[in-house]
C-alpha cells in the first residue's frame, strides 16, 4: 500500500507543470486568435468611445506579459477572474454548470465501459464468424459515427418519433439518457475493437492453456485468468478516452442543451470571453489529468508489473 | 442602428442532414411528448441563447430584450406596428424650443420588490446609464440628453442638447426601460446578473434563472395595467437551431424563434405548428468599403448594385424569411420612403463599370460570415452575379468576433475588406438610429464600417437629427435614403428579413414584435 501512496503522490505532483503548461499555452491562443472581446462585449450599435472604456475596465489595454502575470496570480490565488460577457466571476459560472459536465462524461464511460465491454467479450468469444463480424461491424459503425449527428437521430427517434424521452435541457435523470448515450457510443466502439482484440490474445496465451490444463472450467478462466489480464489495455484506453468524452460534451450539450462546461466554453470562446475559456479549460484540463492519474493508479494495482 | 446577430453558431450541414432525416421518420411519428391535463399555467420558450443581462442599460443582445420587456417597462414604448403609445407615462409633451420633454407619470405604480414608481426613479434611472463611470453599454444611445429634471413625484421632464427628432423612439428603446433603484443601488455592478438583482414595473418578475438552462418569469400580480394570463413563462436555451426545431416538434417546448431557413417550410406545413412572421426592422445588406479602390467611384457601386438579380436570390435562397429591399431602411420604420426595388440589369452594369475605367471588370473579394442565416450561400450568389459583369470575387468567410473586429475601432488603411456582409435593424425603428451611425462620416465615423461619405448626406442626417417637425424629418429622410440607396449607394440592400416564431397549436397570443422579439404577456396555452 506504501507503493500505492506513493503513485498517486507522483501523479498529483505532475499536475503542477501539466497546468502551468495549459494555462501558458490557453492564454497564448485566446489572445492570438483573432476577435476583440470589448467589441462584442459592448455590441456593434456602441460607439468607439463605449468600447475603449470597457476595454480599459477588463484591463486590456494592459501589455500582454502583464496581463498573463495577473492572470497567473490571480489563478494561484483561486480567483479565475470575471466573466467578460456575463460580468460574473468564472468561479461560480463554472460550479454551477460543473455537474451537468461531470454527470455527462460520467455516464458517457459507463455506456462505453458497458457496452464496449460486452460487445467485444461477445465479439471474441463468438465461434461463429458472422457473429464475430456483425458485432465487429457494429463497434465499427459505432465508433466512426459523429456524435452530433448521432444525437440528433437519437432525439429524432426517441422524442419526437416515440415520445420516451425529453429532447432536451436537464431536470430528471432521463434527461440525461440520451446525451450520455450519444457521448459514449462512439467510445464504446473503441472500447469494443480493443477488447476484442485483447482478449483474442490472452486466450492464446500460454497461462490460460495451464489453467485449462489444470482442469479448471472454461467460463471461469476465461473470467478469472483471461479477462483480468485482457482489461489492461483497455483501462487505458478508458482513461485516454475521458479526454475525448469531455471535449464530445462541447457538441453534446449544445444539442441536448444540457447547461454545462463544455457549452459555456463554446459560448466564451464565441464571444472571446477570455476569463471563462481560460477557466473552463483549466478546470477540464485539470479533471482529464486527474483522471489520467487514477487510471495509471489502477492499472498498476492491478497489474504488480507497472509497478516500478 | 443595427446588426442583427443570430445567436448560436449555425452549423448548417447538420441542419441539412436533419432535415432530410425528417423526411425519412415523418412515417414514424407519434405523438411525442404531449403534456396531458387541462389548460397549463406554464408556457415554455426555446430561445437561441441565454440572456446575457437583465439590465436594460447594458443590453445589447435581442434574447436579452425580450426578456426584459416582459419585465421591465419604459415610460412609452411601441406597439405592434412599432407605433408609440404611452406606457409608465400617461402623456408628454415637447416645448416650442424643441429640446424640453415633459412626461406625466402613471400614479400608484409599484416596482416588483415593492419600491413606488415615481419622476425621482426616472431621474435615478437615467443619471444611472449617462454615469461615464459606470460605463454601461447603451451610453452612447443617450448622448443627446443633458440633464432630466423632477419637476414633481408624478411629472419628470428631459432636456436635450439640441433639438433631437428621435428622441421618443429613443424614450421607448428597451435600454430606456426603467428599473428599480433601490435594487439597482443594492446590486450595483452585478444588477440584473440574477434573479434576486432585477426588479421592474412589468407584467412578469424574474421567479428563478440558472444560467444556460432557464429563466422563469412569474406573473405579478401588482401589476398596475392588465395583468398577464399565463402564470409562469420559462425561457429555456437551446443553442443548436436544429435541436429547437426538434423540441418544438416534441412538445418539449411551446415557441421556438430563429428557425433555420431550410426548416420553415416544413414547420408550415405542420397542422400542429402555427409559424407567424412578420415584417421587422431587420435587412440584409453587403456593404463597401469605399475607402479601397474602385470603391471609391459611386458608377463601381451602382453597377454592382444592378449586376444582382435579388428576386432570384430571394426566391432561391431565403423565400421562406425575406422580401427584396424598398430601401435603405424597412417599410415598418419611421423616415422609411419606398424607393423600389433595385432592378436586375447587367447591361447597365457593365456600362458603368466601363464609364468607371474597368469595361474587363477587376478582381475583388466579399468578406462573409455564417453567423447571419445564408450568409455563405448570399455571398456565394453574390460572387456567381458579379462573375456575369466580368467581376471575380473571391469569397472570405469568418467567425462572428473576426468579422467584428474588422468593423470596430480599424482606421480604413488597416481593414483589409472590400464588400462585407452586414445585418441593418435599427433597436429604435427610426431612421436616425438606422441611418445616421453606419452612413455618417462626419464628425466622427461612429460606426460607419464602410468608411462611406458623402457631404451632402452629412448635412442631411445631421439636419434630420435636429427637425422635430414631422413632415420636414420625412423630406429630409427621403432625400438621405435617395443618396444613400441610389446615387451614391453604400451598400447592395438585398433583401427586408421577416422576423419568423413557431408556436404549437395550442399556444393562443404570441406577440412577435418587429424588433425581432417576442413577448408572451397575453399568450395562453390551451389544453391539449
Amino acid at each position: 500500500m506504501r507503493g500505492l501512496g506513493r503513485l498517486v503522490g507522483r501523479a498529483l505532483a505532475r499536475l503542477v507543470p501539466v497546468l502551468l503548461a495549459i494555462s501558458i499555452l490557453v492564454f497564448s491562443i485566446v489572445h492570438a486568435i483573432p476577435g476583440d472581446p470589448a467589441v462584442i462585449a459592448a455590441g456593434l450599435e456602441a460607439a468607439p468611445a463605449t468600447v475603449e472604456r470597457i476595454r480599459r475596465d477588463l484591463g486590456l489595454d494592459q501589455p500582454l506579459p502583464i496581463q498573463f502575470a495577473s492572470f497567473v496570480g490571480r489563478t494561484l490565488a483561486g480567483d479565475l477572474g470575471v466573466s467578460i460577457r456575463t460580468g460574473a466571476p468564472v468561479g461560480q459560472e463554472i460550479l454551477d454548470r460543473l455537474p451537468h459536465t461531470v454527470i455527462l462524461a460520467a455516464g458517457g464511460v459507463v455506456i462505453a465501459v458497458g457496452l464496449g465491454l460486452a460487445i467485444g467479450i461477445a465479439a471474441s468469444l463468438s465461434r461463429r464468424v458472422v457473429t464475430d463480424r456483425l458485432l465487429t461491424a457494429l463497434s465499427l459503425l459505432s465508433a466512426s459515427t459523429p456524435s452530433y449527428w448521432l444525437a440528433l437521430m437519437l432525439m429524432l427517434v426517441f422524442s419526437v418519433g416515440l415520445g420516451w424521452l425529453p429532447a432536451i435541457g436537464v431536470g430528471t435523470p432521463a434527461h440525461y439518457v440520451l446525451p450520455c448515450v450519444a457521448l459514449g457510443l462512439q467510445s464504446a466502439g473503441a472500447v469494443a475493437r480493443m477488447t476484442r482484440a485483447s482478449v483474442r490474445e490472452v486466450l492464446a496465451q500460454d497461462f490460460l492453456r495451464a489453467a485449462r490444463a489444470k482442469g479448471v472450467p472454461e467460463r471461469l478462466a476465461i473470467a478469472r485468468h483471461g479477462l483480468r489480464n485482457a482489461l489492461l489495455p483497455v483501462l487505458g484506453l478508458v482513461g485516454l478516452r475521458v479526454g475525448g468524452l469531455l471535449a464530445g460534451t462541447v457538441l453534446v450539450e449544445s444539442v441536448f442543451a444540457v447547461p454545462g462546461v463544455g457549452r459555456m466554453m463554446v459560448d466564451a470562446v464565441v464571444a472571446r470571453d477570455f476569463p471563462m475559456v481560460q477557466g473552463g479549460v483549466l478546470v477540464v484540463a485539470t479533471m482529464v489529468v486527474v483522471v489520467n492519474a487514477l487510471t495509471d493508479v489502477t492499472a498498476s494495482w492491478l497489474d504488480p508489473r507497472v509497478r516500478t | 442602428m443595427f446588426v442583427t446577430a443570430p445567436a448560436a453558431p449555425h452549423w448548417r450541414a447538420f441542419t441539412l442532414l436533419v432535415a432530410l432525416a425528417m423526411a425519412t421518420a415523418a412515417g414514424c411519428r407519434g405523438e411525442g411528448g404531449v403534456v396531458p391535463g387541462a389548460a397549463r399555467d406554464r408556457l415554455i420558450f426555446a430561445a437561441a441563447a441565454d440572456a446575457t443581462t437583465l439590465d436594460p442599460h447594458n443590453t445589447t443582445d435581442t434574447e436579452s430584450d425580450q426578456v426584459i420587456m416582459m419585465v421591465y417597462e419604459p415610460l412609452i414604448a411601441f406597439d405592434d406596428q412599432m407605433k408609440i403609445g404611452p406606457r409608465l407615462a400617461e402623456r408628454w409633451s415637447v416645448a416650442d424650443d424643441g429640446v424640453t420633454w415633459t412626461f406625466h407619470l402613471r400614479s400608484g405604480v409599484r416596482f416588483h420588490d415593492g419600491t413606488p414608481f415615481d419622476a425621482e426613479a426616472v431621474r435615478l434611472n437615467f443619471a444611472r446609464v449617462l454615469d461615464p463611470v459606470a460605463n454601461h453599454k447603451r451610453l452612447s444611445l443617450f448622448s443627446m440628453i443633458d440633464r432630466v429634471e423632477v419637476v414633481d413625484p408624478l411629472t419628470v421632464r428631459f432636456v436635450t442638447k439640441y433639438p433631437f427628432g428621435a428622441f421618443e423612439p429613443t424614450i421607448a428603446h428597451v435600454s430606456s426601460a426603467i428599473v428599480s433603484p433601490a435594487v439597482a443601488a443594492a446590486h450595483g455592478k452585478a444588477f440584473g446578473s440574477s434573479a434576486p438583482a432585477v426588479s421592474g414595473t412589468g407584467p412578469y418578475r424574474v421567479a428563478g434563472w440558472k444560467k444556460d438552462q432557464e429563466i422563469v418569469l412569474e406573473r405579478f400580480d401588482g401589476y398596475w395595467g392588465t395583468k398577464g394570463v399565463t402564470r409562469e413563462i420559462v425561457y429555456r436555451p437551446i443553442p443548436e437551431a436544429a435541436a429547437r426545431v426538434l423540441a418544438l416538434e416534441s412538445g418539449d417546448v411551446d415557441v421556438i424563434s430563429r428557425i433555420p431557413a431550410t426548416d420553415i417550410p416544413r414547420l408550415e406545413s405542420r397542422s400542429d405548428v402555427a409559424v407567424y412572421k412578420l415584417p421587422g426592422v431587420g435587412a440584409q445588406q453587403f456593404r463597401f468599403n469605399v475607402s479601397r479602390k474602385p470603391y471609391d467611384d459611386p458608377r463601381v457601386r451602382q453597377a454592382i448594385s444592378y449586376a444582382i438579380d435579388r428576386q432570384a436570390i430571394v426566391r432561391n435562397l431565403v423565400s421562406s424569411f425575406a422580401r427584396p429591399s424598398t430601401s435603405a431602411l424597412t417599410p415598418i420604420m419611421r423616415g422609411y420612403v419606398n424607393l423600389g426595388e433595385i432592378p436586375y440589369d447587367p447591361d447597365k452594369a457593365r456600362a458603368l463599370l466601363a464609364a468607371a475605367g474597368y469595361p474587363k471588370g477587376f478582381a475583388t473579394k466579399i468578406a462573409t460570415t455564417p453567423r447571419y442565416p445564408m450568409g455563405v450561400e448570399l455571398a456565394e450568389a453574390v460572387a456567381a452575379d458579379l462573375k456575369k459583369v466580368g467581376i471575380t470575387a473571391a469569397i472570405e468567410v469568418f467567425d462572428w468576433a473576426t468579422m467584428v473586429q474588422f468593423w470596430a475601432g480599424l482606421p480604413p488603411e488597416k481593414n483589409p475588406q472590400e464588400i462585407f456582409i452586414m445585418g441593418a435593424g435599427a433597436s429604435t425603428a427610426d431612421a436616425d438610429w438606422g441611418l445616421r451611425p453606419i452612413f455618417r462620416s462626419a464628425p466622427t465615423n461612429e460606426n460607419n464600417y464602410g468608411y462611406y461619405s458623402n457631404a451632402e448626406f452629412d448635412r442631411v442626417i445631421e439636419a434630420a437629427m435636429r427637425e422635430t417637425d414631422a413632415a420636414k424629418r420625412q423630406a429630409l429622410y427621403r432625400r438621405a435614403q435617395e443618396i444613400v440607396y441610389l446615387e451614391d449607394p453604400g451598400a447592395v440592400w438585398l433583401f427586408d428579413t421577416l422576423y419568423s416564431v413557431a408556436a404549437r397549436k395550442a399556444v393562443s397570443g404570441v406577440r412577435p414584435l418587429p424588433l425581432g422579439v417576442v413577448t408572451f404577456e397575453r399568450a395562453a396555452v390551451a389544453a391539449s
